[in-house]
C-alpha cells in the first residue's frame, strides 16, 4: 500500500470515528451534559484567572504611566518607621526652594497639601470628594494629567490665594453632567470657588478611592481657608529631564534633602521617595499573590472537572461494554476504539470550554461591575481555555479509553 | 469436498487455574470447506463456544494450527486479526447485539465503517441487504422499534455487509419463537446457497436440521470431524 493510500484510509476512518463519537455523545446526552458542565466550571474559573492576571498587568502599567517614569514623589516622614511615631511634618518651603534651585535635572517641583472628604455643592447638587489637594501651578503637568478644558493656576493665583479650583472628572459629572463646569462657582464646604479647569478622565481606581474624585485649589487658598499647616507640606512631586538617569536623580534628591534637614550620618531619612520603580515592585508583589492564589484555584477547578470527566467515562465504558465488545468483534482495532473514546472526551471538553468561556465572561463582567477584580479578556484566554480542554480530555480520557480498547469482546458479549 | 476455507490441526485451548492447566479443547482436527453449512453441537461446557471464538478470531489457541483462507493466523498481531476478521467473518449472535441508539441502516453499515469500503458504496450495499432480508421499509427504525425477528434480520444484513467468506451464528434463534426461527433459518440457508460458509452453534435440532454437516463436541474433543 502506498503512503498516500494509507493516509486516505486513516482520514476516512478518522472521519467515521468522529461521526460515531458524535452519535454516542448525543445518545448519552445526560452524561455528556454533566461532563460539559464540569469542564465549563473549570474553564470559567481559568478564564477569570487569566483575565484577572492580564487585568492586574494592565493596571500596573496604567499606574506606572500615571506615576510617570520621569518623576519622584517625596512624602514627609519615613514610611518604614512611621508606625513608631516618627515625625512626618518635615517638608518645608525651604526644601522646595532648594530643590527648585539646586537639584540637577529637575525642571518642575510642586509641593502639595491635602485634605480628605469634603462636600462640594453647586445649586441643589452636592457630592462628596475624597481628595482636596492644595498645590502650586503645574499640578496637571507634574502628574502627567492633562486638562480636558480650561487652564491651570497662574503664579498669581497662588500668590493671592485666589478662590479658583480645578475639578476632577467625577465631581464634574455629578454636579454638571455633560455641561462644562468651567466658569461656574461651587461651594467647597463653605468656600465659594470658581472652576477654571477640568482634569481629564483617568479611570484608574487607586486603591479604595476613585482618582477622578478630586478637587485642586491653590495651596495658599487651601491652607488659609481650611486652616491647615502652613509651614509643612504633605508631599512634593519632582519631574526630571533624562528619565534614564533616575537612579542618580533620586540619589541627588535624597542627599539634598538630608542636607537640608541636617541629618547626621547613620540617622534615618525623615522623608520617603517613591518612584515608578517602587510602584512596579509593589505591583509585582500584589500580582505574585494573585497568581499564586488564583493559580491554585484554577488547578483545583480543572482537576475537579477532570475527575468528573474520568469517572463519567469509566461509567460510560462499563455501561457500553456491549457496544465496545461488538465493535471489536466486528473488526474495530484497539486503536479505533481508543480514538473513538478520546474523540468523545475531547469533543465534550471542547464544548465545555466554549460554555466555560461564555460563563467566565459573564461572571467576570459581574465581578468587574462589583469592583472586585480588574479583568482583561483577550484571544489568549480563548487559546488557554481550548488548550486546557484538550489537555483535560486527553489526560483524563486516556485511561478509560485504553480500558475500553483492551476490553475482550468475548467477555463483553457474554 | 470443496477447497478448505478453515483448517484446524491439533487445536488446543487451556487455561491456568492455580498450578493446573484446565483443557477446554484437547486437540481438534477440523477442515471446513468453502460453501459448507455446518451445525456445531454439544452440551454446555463442551468447548463448542471456545471453538467458535477461535474460528471467529476472537480468541487464540494455546497450541495447534489454524489456517483461514490459506493464511496462518497464529503469527498475526491483534490489528491484523481485527482486519482479517473484519473482511472475512460475519457474526450473528443470540441476542442480536445491535447498537441501540443508531438506525437499522447504520447498524448494518457498522462493520463496513472499519473497512476500506467507500461510504457511498457502503450505504448502497446496506440498503440492498436490508431489502434482501425484507426490511426495506424499516431502514431508519431504531432497534427498539423492531421485533426480535426483525432485529435478527438487521444483524444478518450486518453480518453480510463486508461480503464475508465465513458466517458464524451463535444460537441465532435462541430468542425467537418457532415461526420466526424458521424464517431466520430459511434466510441463513439462502445466504449459504449464495456462497459463504455458515457455521451455526445450536442446541435446537430443528436448526441443526438445516445444516448439511453436523459436528459434535464433547469434553473438548470432536467426535465426527
Amino acid at each position: 500500500m502506498t503512503a498516500f493510500a494509507a493516509i486516505a484510509d486513516g482520514l476516512r476512518l478518522g472521519w467515521r470515528l468522529i461521526a460515531m463519537a458524535r452519535a454516542a455523545i448525543w445518545a448519552y446526552r445526560l452524561r455528556s451534559a454533566f461532563v460539559v458542565a464540569g469542564v465549563a466550571l473549570g474553564v470559567a474559573a481559568l478564564t477569570i484567572i487569566v483575565a484577572s492576571i492580564d487585568g492586574a498587568n494592565r493596571k500596573a502599567m496604567e499606574m506606572v504611566n500615571m506615576f510617570g517614569p520621569d518623576a519622584a514623589f517625596v512624602i514627609g516622614g519615613n514610611i518604614e518607621s512611621r508606625a513608631v511615631g516618627m515625625r512626618y511634618r518635615t517638608l518645608t518651603h525651604a526644601d522646595v526652594q532648594r530643590l527648585r534651585q539646586s537639584l540637577p535635572g529637575a525642571y518642575l517641583v510642586v509641593p502639595m497639601q491635602g485634605k480628605g472628604d469634603v462636600t462640594v455643592r453647586h445649586g441643589t447638587q452636592k457630592t462628596q470628594v475624597a481628595n482636596l489637594v492644595g498645590t502650586t501651578s503645574g499640578y496637571a503637568q507634574v502628574w502627567n494629567w492633562p486638562l480636558a478644558e480650561g487652564r491651570d493656576f497662574s503664579e498669581d493665583d497662588v500668590l493671592r490665594g485666589a478662590k479658583v479650583a480645578l475639578i476632577g472628572d467625577a465631581p464634574a459629572r455629578v454636579l454638571f453632567g455633560e455641561r462644562s463646569p468651567v466658569g461656574q462657582t461651587v461651594l467647597v464646604d463653605q468656600l465659594p470657588v470658581q472652576i477654571i479647569g477640568r482634569l481629564a478622565y483617568r479611570g484608574v481606581s487607586g486603591g479604595a478611592h476613585n482618582v477622578d474624585e478630586r478637587m485642586i485649589l491653590p495651596i495658599t487658598t487651601l491652607t488659609q481657608r481650611f486652616n491647615l499647616d502652613r509651614n509643612y507640606f504633605r508631599a512634593i512631586r519632582v519631574k526630571f529631564h533624562a528619565p534614564e538617569l533616575m537612579v542618580s536623580h533620586v540619589a541627588n534628591l535624597k542627599s539634598l534633602l538630608r542636607d537640608s534637614h541636617r541629618l547626621q550620618e547613620g540617622e534615618k531619612d525623615d522623608f520617603s521617595i517613591i518612584t515608578a520603580d517602587e510602584v512596579l515592585k509593589f505591583m509585582a508583589m500584589f500580582k505574585g499573590g494573585l497568581v499564586v492564589f488564583l493559580g491554585l484555584t484554577a488547578l483545583v477547578a480543572m482537576a475537579a472537572g477532570g475527575f468528573v470527566l474520568a469517572n463519567l467515562f469509566y461509567l460510560s465504558v462499563q455501561e457500553r461494554r456491549m457496544e465496545i465488545g461488538l465493535k471489536k468483534a466486528l473488526g474495530a482495532t484497539d486503536m479505533a476504539i481508543m480514538y473513538q473514546i478520546l474523540i468523545e472526551a475531547v469533543s465534550l471538553t471542547l464544548i465545555g470550554s466554549g460554555f466555560g468561556l461564555v460563563l467566565g465572561k459573564l461572571m467576570g463582567r459581574l465581578l468587574e461591575r462589583l469592583g472586585i477584580l480588574e479583568l482583561m479578556f483577550s484571544w489568549k484566554v480563548f487559546f488557554f481555555a481550548a488548550a486546557a480542554a484538550i489537555a483535560i480530555g486527553l489526560i483524563f480520557g486516556l485511561r478509560p479509553a485504553r480500558q475500553a480498547a483492551r476490553m475482550s469482546p468475548i467477555e463483553a458479549l457474554k | 469436498m470443496t477447497a478448505a476455507l478453515a483448517q484446524l490441526e491439533g487445536l488446543e485451548k487451556s487455561y491456568r487455574q492455580g498450578d493446573q492447566h484446565v483443557y477446554v479443547l484437547k486437540g481438534i482436527d477440523l477442515s471446513i470447506g468453502q460453501g459448507e453449512f455446518i451445525a456445531l453441537q454439544g452440551p454446555s461446557g463442551s468447548g463448542k463456544s471456545t471453538l467458535m471464538h477461535i474460528l471467529g478470531l476472537l480468541d487464540r489457541p494455546s497450541a495447534g494450527r489454524y489456517r483461514l483462507n490459506g493464511q496462518d493466523v497464529d503469527g498475526m498481531d491483534d490489528a491484523a486479526l481485527s482486519d482479517l476478521r473484519n473482511r472475512t467473518i460475519g457474526f450473528i449472535f443470540q441476542t442480536f447485539y445491535l447498537i441501540p441508539y443508531v438506525s437499522a441502516l447504520e447498524n448494518v453499515m457498522l462493520p463496513g465503517l472499519y473497512s476500506r469500503t467507500a461510504g457511498r458504496r457502503l450505504k448502497a450495499r446496506a440498503r440492498q441487504l436490508l431489502e434482501q432480508v425484507g426490511l426495506a421499509d424499516r431502514m431508519d427504525f431504531k432497534p427498539s422499534q423492531l421485533s426480535g425477528g426483525q432485529q435478527q434480520r438487521v444483524a444478518m444484513a450486518r453480518a453480510l455487509i463486508n461480503d464475508p467468506s465465513l458466517i458464524l451464528a451463535d444460537e441465532p434463534t435462541g430468542q425467537l419463537d418457532s415461526a420466526t426461527s424458521t424464517e431466520i433459518m430459511e434466510l441463513i440457508s439462502g445466504v449459504n446457497a449464495a456462497g459463504p460458509t455458515v457455521v451455526v452453534v445450536t442446541h435446537d435440532s430443528n436448526v441443526a436440521g438445516y445444516a448439511r454437516r453436523r459436528i459434535e463436541i464433547h469434553d473438548g474433543l470432536c467426535r465426527n470431524c
